[in-house]
């Protein structure tokens, strides 16, 4: 069963065309991040304004990468949700469009959903799993008994984790966007400042705001007094606080629930300091631990093809009033 | 010839099919904003009202601005996709020039821009465009006979809606690339404007 799936929830433009949930025939991710850059993080009305420019060029690309036309297409799958609503709109009204006129299924798909299934391009998942799923836009530690059955154990309270790296950056001079570059500062560093530890408690939520609300304070009371901040030490004292954290939740759960698959999903699974820490802890507690490649991190559309073709078996398959949400939980 | 009219960029869906020079099917629906949950079955219902399938168009007719930015885009998507999938022409048409479609005399019409400003584009009675559509401020064009959908401080005629004048107008256009229908917004985002004047 062929797939074309369409993501455009926050600032890339992509589809792709997924073959049985497992096999990438196509994928087309079109980054607006240089020009959100400009701006100092992503301009919502900027980013819709580029979908609609692309939507169909993109199209195009990928199904001439692929060497098929739109008939050859059993099913249109799309991101009605969460993201941005003017962004998530444009594709999904293209989505609904090519549905309509191809009297195929039309397929939503949770964006949380398509960054676990991110790993089934790679190896097919295993269940139970526990996936944790850290972006620019999302915290969130999520238990599946088998396909398409998600449970959240818990979430971000406040800032997702990239936001709080993003904001961090910028109170720390890192341009945007400024995850990987922290990342990077973190490992030239010494873990030198007094950071709290966030929300250090049994639940499996998460909270950083206060975590970075102490950077940006510290940092307003070096230069009051004078003090040059050190980029490195600031990075590395804040990078180790959230991976620390991350890392005994996810464990922690693991451990409680007799779990031993874990994958990691999102824009900060490309973190290298979440990455280690989480590949020893998983090693010392005998923890099946899978990381996608670097590119299967980031928004695409090939993790929304292959959750799709899950979600179709599932019987996940709207009418032609779907609509986008803003924000929607995972069921 | 087999034409599809569409516009969801003021507050009003407007969907039409017109067969060789008459209207098979024509809603013009208030959907409270809720562009994107209807289009689509509105779409259907016109493709079955006008009993014909979507590969039978041999033109789409969408508005591009200006108006909802949301509203906009989201016409246009159904629009480009549509074209791209039939391999059809797609011919753009100012918002403005809808809403003065259905007067028998010059017009300005205008769509509330916030803050003082609006959208105004002037059309005549024959729908020939005497004053640019623009992005200005509403003392400029008070002077005119206005219409709108929106509400001003003073009273102005509300549009009607002659969809069969602007298709025949514009039939003989060839229309542009899909790729390359764009929304004509009239106005930088605020981001943008920033960014130019610091």
């Amino acid at each position: 069963m062929k797939i074309l799936a369409i993501e455009t929830s926050c600032d890339e433009t992509s589809m792709s065309v997924i073959e049985d949930g497992t096999k990438e025939l196509a994928t087309t991710v079109l980054s607006q991040m240089d020009t959100h850059a400009l701006f100092g993080g992503v301009v919502p009305e900027i980013a819709s304004r580029m979908h609609i420019e692309n939507i169909t060029i993109v199209l195009d690309e990928t199904l001439k990468k692929a060497g098929l036309e739109l008939a050859d297409i059993d099913a249109f799958a799309v991101t009605y949700g969460p993201g941005l609503i003017g962004s998530l709109l444009v594709g999904l009204m293209c989505a609904k469009t090519l549905a309509y006129i191809y009297n195929k299924p039309l397929i939503p798909v949770h964006h949380i959903a398509g960054h676990i299934y991110a790993n089934n391009l790679e190896k097919p998942l295993e269940f139970p799993l526990l996936a944790l799923v850290v972006s620019g836009g999302h915290t969130e530690l999520v238990y599946m008994k088998d396909h398409y059955d998600f449970e959240v154990l818990g979430s971000t309270l406040d800032d997702a984790v990239g936001e709080a790296y993003d904001k961090v950056a910028r109170v720390i001079n890192v341009p945007y966007p400024g995850g990987p570059l922290v990342d990077k500062l973190a490992h030239q560093g010494k873990d030198t400042y007094d950071l709290p530890t966030p929300l250090n408690d049994d639940s499996y939520n998460f909270s950083f705001s206060g975590l970075k609300s102490a950077v940006i304070n510290l940092v307003h009371k070096e230069k009051q007094n004078n003090r040059e901040i050190i980029a490195e030490n600031m990075a590395c004292s804040f990078q180790n606080r959230v991976v620390d954290i991350l890392t005994k939740k996810t464990i922690n759960a693991a451990s409680k629930l007799g779990i031993k698959n874990l994958i990691v999903a999102g824009g900060v699974a490309a973190n290298s300091g979440l990455r280690e820490s989480l590949s020893i802890s998983c090693q010392k507690n005998n923890i099946d631990l899978i990381i996608p490649d670097l590119k299967r991190c980031t928004d695409n559309a090939a993790m929304i093809g292959a959750a799709a073709y899950y979600a179709y078996k599932k019987g996940d398959i709207a009418g032609l009033k779907l609509n986008a949400r803003a924000s929607i939980p995972l069921k | 010839m087999r034409i599809l009219f569409l516009s969801s960029s003021t507050t009003n869906l407007v969907v039409a099919i017109i067969i060789d020079g008459k209207i098979a099917y024509q809603n013009i629906n208030n959907y409270n904003q809720d562009m994107s949950s209807h289009i689509m079955v509105v779409l259907d219902e016109a493709f079955k009202t006008a009993n014909i399938r979507p590969e039978e168009l041999d033109k789409i007719m969408v508005t591009n601005g200006p108006g909802s930015f949301t509203g906009i885009r989201i016409g246009l998507s159904v629009a480009k996709t549509m074209a791209y999938a039939l391999n059809i022409p797609v011919i753009p048409i100012s918002t403005l020039e809808m809403l003065a479609s259905g007067s028998n005399e010059k017009v300005v019409s205008l769509i509330d821009a916030r803050r003082g400003y609006v959208y105004a584009g002037g059309y005549d009675e024959k729908l020939n465009n005497f004053m640019s559509d623009a992005y200005v401020l509403l003392d400029k064009v008070k002077d005119y006979h206005l219409v709108s959908e929106d509400n001003f401080a003073f009273a102005l005629i509300k549009p009607k809606y002659d969809i069969l004048k602007i298709v025949n107008k514009h039939i003989n256009e060839d229309g542009v690339n899909p790729h390359l229908l764009n929304p004509n917004y009239l106005k930088e985002t605020e981001a943008e404007s920033k960014l130019h004047h610091d």
